[in-house]
């Protein structure tokens, strides 16, 4: 078992990666971010009431008072209470991230299955008129703005100048028809903004795959080609596909649904994000940063393992 | 790799586990439900804290106060709620007893000796005022009471011992409550009005502590179902008191058209409705869909849709498609939209040169000479606002008609004599910075702004935009004194002109509500003067003094009251506002029989 | 390089790409210069006209005129790209090229570390804060995103240093005597130019769609206008049926980016002969 002390060092290797996530965010957070203080008083304050606040909110304690503060809360899970709403942050947490999930999900699952597919058809038969007609489609699909998707789809499924047959935004989900009835249009804009780069990527990573010196030695021999296609290529390139997949990850699920939450009202964790972000929410966006901070570095750390794995060169370095 | 009936399976459980609400009453039978589409969100449903339109409409209905205004009486009338009746006031007016109705409950909450909501007494007004000047509260309203009655600020000052009696805050009996003030102060009963005043029980706020902001414990109407981001749910409180409705006791006028299919409503039992949905839809495109599409039953008519839902400006009339399947109205604002010159900025407030203070006096003038309030009223009030000069809106009665209108009325020669003799050009004109919270809109109203000061020879670039991401980061920048025009909406509290005067008045500087920093000794005097009587003869002549006062020095531009379109379904009997942050009407909607689907 | 041309002259798409950027980058010269768009921000006819010879785009709310606005917008998209590529190429350049030569060593550990940290902060946080910070300043927005960007850039570059310094002339160069950085700077690094030309059209299409998302978000520019702060208008208009700040702004960026793309494929094909479509 001479793995685990790599594992164990590539966990350890997290750990400053994570402090300086955290200390870098909340750096940000507290000399740069908005201040909650005038939100919080009322249309005609005194210099006291304001200060009163601002000690409430503890914004007078020293720099790092505060971070050693915020290390603690994060290691015991203590995260205290929203400024704004004073619901605890982990009810927050657990209420808008299945929500998110279910809103992202499908159009990130239906978004790489689809662009893997294609992009293997169109490696398979590279340079005829499909991987052709596959590259220019997806070069248009990486040139369309998000947000003119998401305005163009509302339009065009929203609103009486198109078919109007989608809510135009919420969330009132109890049942697999409701829940149709809302995700549907934010998949499709998910899938359409993210296809076009799927599918370059993966049918990059299938030629790559394709042109080795196996394959033609398999097909010399006579394999078909969904032998060739499932058994040998899709393995290999297995390692680069998972590793893209588990970083897109945290983004996907909070920058990338930030802009579908806002614009689709829909209560998850992107939009109670953005919306920290702006009123200087600090429980809220310490919490966010760190689980990010966190998932990300487990990604990387698995990431690094699963090399090591397929590459044992690797480790021995 | 997840195998796919993991993957189904999951997906389930995330369905079932992010689940809605499904609004039948137990007994099978679909709940009343009256929905209503907010253009924005409350924060916290704490009524110490509730400090925006969108929070006191839900914690109006949450919680009691003891005061309300009258369903249908426009001009708004007071009328007891919590209380048993208008209050007895001393000679002096600085004494005020209140009687409190008996037999009202709190609602059931763990919070209470065996779940149990008990009975509300005088003491928990008391108590709830109380925590308002206490540090721990975070409460927003403090300043309705700050320095007006007896002993409370010193309460504050000696640590906020709720073990502690308030001199001029005193529970006579369970039923009775005095109110003594420091000074005479005519609006107090109008502040007793707002959420502010809710009240609220103190064995909650022991429990609960700040999460008070999302777990309400009242004796409202309604409580509280579920709540997030984009929605909250209330349903009828069934030990809400049982108080027969009266139209002729709301005010009622047979003669009024918006009050026609009220009759059914006479002899019933508030609130008529089993259950409240509120949801929040700040993107204009995004509540116009959800109200079209019948998803909710009222909407604020967004601006940009004006054109589409009238077909005439004067009189203001629905358009024909819109006739037969909505109710409207058409209700102006209380309030105003104003832009204020940072006075204490020497580059064009005061200064202590009196040439100096002269030259930026000109300035000013003629910029608010040049500033073309048709147009603003035109493109973002689809003209149907009112432009007023000063702070005395129409919505007032010390609004004077016949009054001196040449600040509102574009003057560009008038403006350019002004500047050319006070020697200013487009070489020595200052950098102004005009401030906003980031939005689309404010974004518009800036550009529109420096285009009304190029055409006088304001160069573009001396007037730099200063976008914030938030209102409060906003407020703070100009109480710091960074902002040189700011540009802000005032909501009146309650229906009484004292509530603008003290816009203006010299110790309300800066942090305060005079982001202005104006300081007219004569102002400030003629403010104290008007502040102890009640609207009068007198008190108008003051105010009118004020108010010119106020023009002639060219310290603010104003101010246009917005008229707001409400468009309602057709079957709910209802007469909505928003005025004064509103909310009281929703306990007396009413949806007709609907057949079933 | 000249080899990258030569392929590039023979790929029409590429060709017609360069050429699509080349326009765009007259044009936002030209505003530059102050021989285009200059109106932008007068209001110079009524509201939400239609298109007309006037105005050709028609007008926005306030009467401005949608064209202008849009050439403008051109410019700051150009603006942004330019300032982002530029800096977030030289800094990873440098970072990568450091991190590749002393890898596995501290200084790399370091420059990895960093990396990791930038590319764990959700961006929008970045931004925001990086907005607020330089409250008012022009260049907020266009810091946030160097800071970000630099690290796909200098991953890229680490990973050809680290590749390329295993082979020969570099062993030569040391056996010379050449002192380590002259190496990797003068004669490792410019083997990498033609990733980064590649790498450089990437992060300015990103750059132009983060911008738009910015300032849509209102964490964008202070001052001026941007296609993204047309979209927000046109998310507010569209609905009542006024569509010239969506259409303009939409197809506009569609242009661009497509250019750019069809630029950046080209580039990458003529550079890898083994990639290149028959």
């Amino acid at each position: 078992m001479s793995r685990l002390p790599y594992v164990v060092r590539k966990l350890m290797y997290g750990i400053p990666l994570l402090l300086g996530v955290t200390f870098v965010s909340f750096l940000l957070m507290v000399y740069f971010g908005p201040d909650k203080t005038y939100e919080l008083l009322g249309k005609n304050p005194t210099t006291e009431q304001i200060n009163e606040v601002r000690h409430a909110l503890g914004y007078d304690r020293p720099f790092l008072l505060r971070y050693s503060q915020y290390l603690k809360e994060l290691a015991t899970l203590d995260l205290g209470l929203s400024d704004s709403s004073g619901e605890p942050v982990s009810s927050i947490l657990t209420r808008t991230l299945p929500v998110s999930l279910m809103l992202v999900l499908p159009g990130f699952v239906l978004g790489n299955v689809l662009g893997l597919a294609i992009g293997l058809l169109a490696a398979w038969y590279r340079g005829l008129w499909l991987d052709k007609l596959v590259i220019s489609s997806s070069v248009v699909g990486m040139s369309v703005s998000f947000l003119i998707i998401i305005i163009g789809l509302q339009i065009m499924l929203c609103t009486p100048y198109g078919l109007n047959i989608f809510p135009v935004r919420g969330w009132q989900v109890h049942d697999l028809v409701s829940y149709l009835h809302h995700a549907t249009v934010p998949t499709i804009a998910l899938v359409l903004v993210t296809l076009g780069y799927n599918t370059r990527f993966y049918r990059a990573v299938m030629v790559d795959e394709i042109e080795r010196d196996h394959i033609r030695t398999l097909q010399a021999f006579g394999a078909s080609p969904v032998e060739q296609l499932f058994r040998h290529v899709l393995k290999n390139s297995l390692v680069p596909i998972l590793t893209r997949i588990m970083f897109s990850v945290p983004f996907v699920l909070i920058s990338g649904s930030l802009l579908l939450e806002s614009y689709f009202g829909i209560p998850g964790i992107g939009l109670v994000t953005f919306d920290a972000i702006t009123s200087g929410d600090q429980p809220i966006l310490k919490a966010v940063v760190g689980l990010t901070g966190v998932l990300f570095v487990l990604a990387l750390t698995i990431n690094d393992m699963l090399y090591s794995v397929v590459d044992p060169q690797v480790t021995r370095s | 790799m997840l195998k796919k009936n993991h993957i189904a399976i999951l997906s389930v459980l995330l369905i079932l586990g992010a689940c809605g609400e499904s609004p039948s009453t137990d007994s099978g039978v679909p709940a009343k439900t009256y929905r209503h589409a907010m253009d924005g969100a409350p924060d916290s449903l704490d009524p110490a804290q509730a400090s925006s339109v969108y929070a006191n409409q839900i914690v109006v209905n949450l919680y009691d106060t003891l005061y309300r205004y009258k369903y249908l009486a426009r001009p708004y009338e007071l009328q007891p709620n919590l209380a048993a009746a208008m209050p007895a006031i001393s000679d002096d007016g600085l004494r005020l007893t209140i009687p409190i109705k008996k037999d009202v409950y709190f609602i059931d909450d763990p919070a209470f000796e065996g779940g149990v909501g008990r009975e509300v007494t005088a003491g928990d007004f008391v108590y709830s005022i109380k925590r308002h000047f206490d540090p721990a509260t975070r409460a927003r309203g403090t300043w309705l009471w700050q320095n007006r009655i007896e002993g409370l600020d010193e309460w504050k000052a000696n640590g906020s011992d709720y073990n502690q009696e308030v001199s001029g805050l005193r529970a006579l009996d369970q039923h009775t409550l005095q109110i003594t003030l420091t000074r005479p102060f005519p609006q107090l009963v109008h502040t007793l009005t707002q959420g502010f005043a809710g009240v609220v029980p103190r064995e909650a706020v022991e429990t609960y502590r700040l999460q008070l902001a999302s777990h309400p414990v009242g004796s409202g109407p309604f409580k509280l179902l579920s709540r997030n981001s984009v929605r909250a749910v209330l349903e009828r409180n069934t030990r809400f008191r049982s108080e027969p409705f009266s139209l002729q006791d709301e005010g009622y006028d047979p003669q009024e058209r918006d009050t026609t299919g009220m009759e059914v409503l006479e002899g019933g039992i508030a609130p008529f409705v089993d259950r409240l949905e509120f949801e929040f839809i700040t993107e204009d495109a995004a509540r116009w869909n959800a109200f079209f599409a019948g998803e909710v039953h009222f909407i604020k008519v967004p601006v940009s849709q004006f054109d589409n839902v009238l077909s005439q400006r004067n009189p203001l009339t629905l358009s024909p498609q819109f006739q037969d399947v909505y109710q409207f109205e058409a209700s102006p604002e209380a309030g105003f939209i104003y832009t204020n010159f940072n006075m204490a900025d020497e580059r064009i407030g005061y200064h202590p040169d009196p040439e100096q203070n002269r030259r930026n006096h000109a300035l000013r003038c003629a910029m608010v000479k040049a500033f073309d309030w048709k147009k603003r009223n035109e493109i973002f009030f689809y003209d149907i606002g009112r432009v007023f000069p000063g702070i005395l809106p129409p919505s007032v009665p010390e609004y004077n008609p016949e009054g001196d209108h040449s600040y509102i009325e574009r003057d560009l020669t008038g403006a350019r004599e002004f500047l050319l003799a006070a020697g200013w050009n487009g070489d020595n004109l200052p950098v102004l910075e005009y401030g906003f919270p980031n939005s689309v809109t404010e974004r518009q109203i800036f550009e529109q702004f420096r285009n009304f000061m190029m055409d006088i020879g304001y160069p573009a670039n001396k007037i730099r935009p200063m976008v914030f991401a938030t209102y409060g980061d906003y407020q703070r920048a100009y109480s710091q004194g960074k902002v040189t025009l700011i540009n802000s909406s005032w909501t009146m509290d309650y229906p009484d002109a004292e509530n603008n005067m003290q816009l203006y008045y010299g110790p309300n500087a800066a942090p305060g509500s005079n982001s202005a920093n104006y300081n007219n000794p004569e102002y400030d005097r003629l403010y104290v003067a008007g502040a102890a009587l009640r609207e009068s003869p007198e008190r108008t002549q003051i105010y009118r003094e004020m108010n010119q006062l106020l023009m002639d020095d060219c310290a603010s531009f104003t101010g246009i009251s917005r008229t707001l379109l409400f468009l309602w379904d057709r079957n709910v009997i209802m007469k909505p506002d928003r005025s004064f942050l509103g909310g009281y009407f929703m306990r007396f909607v009413d949806l007709k029989d609907l057949p079933p689907p | 390089m000249r080899r990258t041309w030569q392929g590039l002259k023979s790929d029409r798409f590429g060709m017609g790409g360069l050429l699509i950027v080349a326009v765009f980058g007259v044009v936002a010269l030209c505003v530059w210069t102050g021989l285009l768009g200059q109106g932008w921000s007068e209001v110079s006819g009524e509201r939400w006209e239609g298109a007309s010879t006037a105005h050709w785009f028609g007008t926005n709310i306030l009467g401005q005129d949608i064209f202008q606005r849009t050439l403008f917008g051109t410019a700051t998209a150009i603006e942004v790209g330019l300032i982002v590529t530029f800096f977030s190429t030289l800094l990873g350049m440098v970072l990568g090229a450091l991190g590749g030569w002393y890898s596995h060593s501290w200084p790399d550990e370091i420059i990895l570390w960093i990396k990791g940290v930038l590319d764990s902060i959700p961006f929008y946080l970045f931004a925001a804060a990086i907005a607020f910070a330089l409250q008012g300043i022009h260049w907020a927005m266009h810091l946030a995103m160097v800071l970000t960007f630099w690290t796909t850039t200098a991953r890229i570059v680490r990973g050809e240093v680290m590749r390329i310094k295993e082979r020969e002339f570099v062993d030569a160069a040391r056996a010379i005597g050449l002192p380590g950085l002259t190496i990797v700077f003068r004669h490792v690094l410019p083997n990498t130019y033609h990733i980064l030309l590649v790498q450089g059209t990437i992060v300015f299409v990103a750059a132009i769609k983060t911008e738009v998302i910015l300032s849509f978000l209102g964490l964008g520019i202070q001052d001026g206008v941007s296609w993204g702060l047309m979209l927000a208008e046109s998310s507010q208009e569209v609905l009542a049926g006024h569509f010239g700040n969506f259409m303009a702004a939409s197809v506009f960026l569609f242009v661009l980016l497509m250019g750019f793309n069809l630029l950046a494929d080209a580039l990458q094909d003529a550079w890898d002969a083994r990639r290149a479509i028959p």
